[in-house]
């Protein structure tokens, strides 16, 4: 008895030795790992950044960003003029693009993908990125008019985000709600094969495509096939990259980074121009945060270069400013104003304020605690972050409460009047869109969560948003954010970086980032064997 | 026997309902906003109170609740709100994987099991027992996603010999046979020490048993005694273990589907969950809770077939 199962448990170790070399001489497709999966693929009906990361593989905008985050490029517009009044965009689009099906792209799917995103009737959670919309209309076969009512500065960039993808018609009027989910059809240089919710998206080379933006060496793709895989475990996921049973991934525990590094011929990678912004933001009506002595404190009280450091393994960067260094329209005064790290001074200030330490060591004013409540989502670096900002604070008798709450709940816990300040991470591309997002009075109470509402504010965050050239534009966000900063409104923590960790088997990646999507095209990237 | 049977049957249908309503209240009590899950973090309310209305989330619970089991009578579980897929084809998409991973785990850690615990329990007391003894309780001890990891080191990475990221094919396959190892192994080692430990007392019982001693008297072989005399009467409670652990495995199964990404019905579950699929959440408790009602049936029947005393009670 005890033979045969040692003669089965021998043939087993066998079979499995035998089987190694069909694991490791594994060819195609590229595989692509992941931690998460989007709700839907359609451009207009999801904000997730799972989706804008394959949406920019499936389909194409009309104007692209360069990887400095600032350059935009032509996509499937060649050239682009704008009127003096800063209110209508011509754009030359490109007459020999196809779709994945073959049929030929036309000013009429351009017209109809971008009336879809923007009209109100549509319900699209996104459609304002496209800007007070007049009209939008073809001139000839190859001439598109985007007219606004208003002139809207932040208009290309926000061409260039996923939102804005040009989708055949024909495909989305025949899949209706599953458009994006049963299929897809667009001019991208992958194309839509299979979507298995949760666990993978097959994707196959789009064989017309050599329309590529110049950012690019070569502008069609050179991959036959694209398998974007789901892996919510991380560890599963570093070892899977580890053992090369995929290719790449941007998704790796910073923890994981410097033994990545050290594997022979394993590419990691950072996007210097990355922006995946987190801060902390207070709402200002709020008994003890609604004091500006209090929210200095805490900018001066709370060691941001630490919790880089500590919570991100030195892989993270301190935000210096209410916003990242590599945004368009970065104000450098404004981050010289911000408060430096300082307890002493965080101390005195409080103090100077009339914010004495109580019997327990929390400070008192007018019988007030100095104390707060946080919320946030239960994510990798939050429970760390308030963590260590609780004990930075606790040294200078200010006594932060902490709730974090899973993801399901967080956004419905956020959107309440129940906290007095929240952790958020979001990405960007202008300073302009970042700050008319968070602080226009309009935007109360999501995702305005500060409830900041300020004239001053609101009238420069319009100029800026309405600026006709660039100097405007510019000097009138930086004001904004003078005043930001002056306010104590935010926090700012950590610039979230990017990293993409590519196996030996590929070659020419090169880390993008564009809200959030680490490959962007996938153009240039080839796989050895 | 049928009557047996039928009773037990007719039990499940009031414990199925409980089911559905504590599901459907757990599922409303969670302060969890769909809407707002799928609007974003940049979405003004405006825009979630539109999806809100879209998802029918703004009707009264109790409308929502019969609307639910309407439907659930007529066999429709209703429709993912992530991505409009019909629950029942996901369902139907993701039980195969499910019944093929547990397949795979106790076609191994059931016959490994009893064959530990019946010759722990022969050789009593010597070195043999007590190192089979430590393993199980090494293997009841063990946390699944631990082991999980485990063996993904061991054999996906430092011996790199095996497929670890989700299934690679269908379980009658080369390509599948090799994806299912490792998960297989995970979710049926949990499920060997439980089982060895239970067989090990129920020979032990049986073999100082006056049936037995007759049996040797007579003469038998030892193999006859242990095999036909003793392990077949020690199998009553090894089986209602089995069937209980069964259960307990769909429990299990969540855990390596997530760890492995098996595109089973555990991570199905996980999913839903952690999107607020509401629809799809309810259909996969409703999966769940069947199969365990179901197995328990089962072993219910099996334990009337194999003890004739039962059938009576």
């Amino acid at each position: 008895m005890m033979k045969r199962y040692a003669l089965l448990l021998a043939g087993a170790a066998g079979a499995v030795l035998a089987a190694a070399p069909a694991v490791a001489q594994q060819k195609a497709p590229l595989s692509i790992l992941r931690v998460i999966d989007a709700d839907n693929y359609d451009p207009i009906r999801s904000t997730a950044t799972a989706a804008a990361e394959v949406m920019y593989m499936l389909a194409d905008t009309l104007v692209t960003v360069d990887f400095d985050m600032k350059t935009i490029k032509p996509g499937l517009a060649e050239s682009w003029t704008v009127s003096p009044d800063g209110k209508t965009y011509s754009f030359k689009i490109r007459k020999d693009v196809k779709f994945c099906d073959g049929r030929p792209m036309t000013i009429d799917d351009v017209v109809y993908s971008l009336k879809r995103w923007t009209d109100p009737a549509n319900k699209s959670p996104v459609s304002f990125r496209g800007g007070p919309v007049k009209d939008i209309r073809a001139e000839g076969d190859s001439t598109l008019i985007y007219e606004l009512k208003e002139p809207y500065s932040d208009l290309l960039f926000q061409m260039a985000l996923s939102f804005a993808s040009v989708v055949d018609r024909n495909t989305v009027e025949k899949l209706g709600q599953n458009f994006g989910v049963q299929g897809f059809n667009g001019t991208g240089p992958y194309c839509w094969v299979k979507w298995t919710p949760r666990q993978e998206l097959v994707m196959k080379k789009n064989p017309y495509y050599n329309w590529g933006p110049p950012i690019y060496k070569d502008p069609k793709p050179q991959i036959d096939e694209i398998v974007w895989k789901i892996i919510p475990e991380s560890n599963t996921l570093m070892a899977a990259i580890q053992a090369r049973q995929a290719d790449v991934t941007y998704y790796m525990p910073y923890i994981a980074l410097d033994t990545m590094q050290r594997i022979p011929g394993m590419t990691v990678q950072r996007q210097e121009n990355y922006i995946y912004d987190i801060f902390m933001g207070f709402k200002v009506d709020k008994p003890v945060s609604s004091d500006k002595a209090i929210r200095e404190a805490v900018n001066m009280a709370v060691d941001k270069q630490a919790i880089a450091k500590a919570i991100f393994f030195g892989k993270g960067q301190v935000l210096p400013s209410l916003l990242n260094p590599a945004v368009l329209d970065y104000d450098k005064e404004s981050a010289a104003a911000m408060p430096k790290h300082d307890p002493a001074g965080a101390a005195k200030l409080l103090d100077e304020a009339g914010w004495k330490p109580g019997a327990d060591g929390i400070r008192e004013k007018d019988g007030k605690k100095a104390t707060f409540t946080v919320y946030g989502i239960r994510n990798d670096v939050n429970p760390r972050i308030s963590e260590a900002m609780q004990a930075d604070l606790r040294k200078v008798g200010i006594d932060l409460k902490i709730q974090l709450w899973d993801a399901t709940v967080a956004w419905g816990k956020l959107a309440t009047q129940e906290f007095d300040a929240f952790y958020m991470a979001y990405p960007y591309v202008t300073a302009t869109e970042a700050l008319n997002l968070y602080f226009a009075s309009r935007q109360v109470p999501t995702p305005n969560r500060m409830n900041w509402k300020d004239p001053k504010t609101d009238e420069l965050l319009k100029a800026a948003a309405t600026a006709t050239d660039d100097k405007a534009r510019k000097e009138a966000i930086g004001a904004v954010q003078m005043q930001l900063t002056d306010a104590n409104v935010w926090v700012p923590l950590v610039s979230q970086p990017l990293w993409v960790v590519a196996g030996d088997r590929v070659e020419g990646v090169r880390a993008h980032g564009i809200y959030g999507a680490g490959l962007y095209k996938g153009l240039d990237i080839k796989l050895k064997r | 026997m049928l009557r047996h049977t039928l009773q037990r049957l007719l039990l499940v249908l009031p414990v199925m309902l409980g089911v559905l309503l504590i599901g459907f209240l757990l599922m409303q009590v969670v302060p969890t906003d769909p809407a707002q899950v799928r609007a974003g973090p940049t979405a003004t309310q405006d825009v979630v109170q539109a999806i809100r209305e879209e998802l029918g989330l703004n009707q009264p619970l109790w409308k929502q609740f019969a609307i639910y089991i309407g439907r659930l009578a007529q066999g429709d579980l209703g429709v993912s709100i992530i991505n409009n897929v019909p629950v029942t084809q996901e369902l139907g998409a993701t039980i195969g994987p499910t019944l093929e991973l547990m397949l795979a785990s106790l076609v191994w850690a059931i016959p490994l099991g009893m064959l530990l615990g019946t010759v722990g329990a022969y050789y009593r007391g010597s070195l043999l027992d007590r190192a089979i003894m430590a393993v199980s309780v090494g293997g009841v001890s063990l946390p699944v996603f631990f082991l999980g990891l485990g063996l993904i080191w061991l054999f996906g990475f430092k011996y790199p010999i095996l497929p670890f990221t989700g299934r690679t094919g269908p379980l009658w396959t080369w390509e599948g046979l090799q994806g299912v190892i490792l998960p297989a192994l995970t979710l049926g080692g949990v499920f060997v020490g439980p089982v060895a430990r239970m067989t090990r007392t129920s020979v032990l019982d049986e073999l100082g048993a006056d049936h037995v001693r007759t049996a040797r008297a007579k003469g038998l072989g030892e193999s006859t005694v242990l095999l036909r005399h003793t392990l077949r009467n020690a199998l009553v409670p090894v089986v209602t273990l089995i069937g209980l652990q069964i259960g307990f495995l769909l429990g299990g199964a969540v855990v390596t589907e997530s760890v492995f990404s098996w595109p089973g019905i555990g991570r199905l579950a996980v999913g839903a969950i952690l999107s607020s699929d509401l629809p799809m959440a309810q259909g996969t408790i409703i999966v769940l809770s069947l199969g365990f009602i179901l197995i328990n049936l089962a072993v219910d029947v099996l334990y009337a077939v194999l003890d004739p005393r039962v059938r009576g009670a």
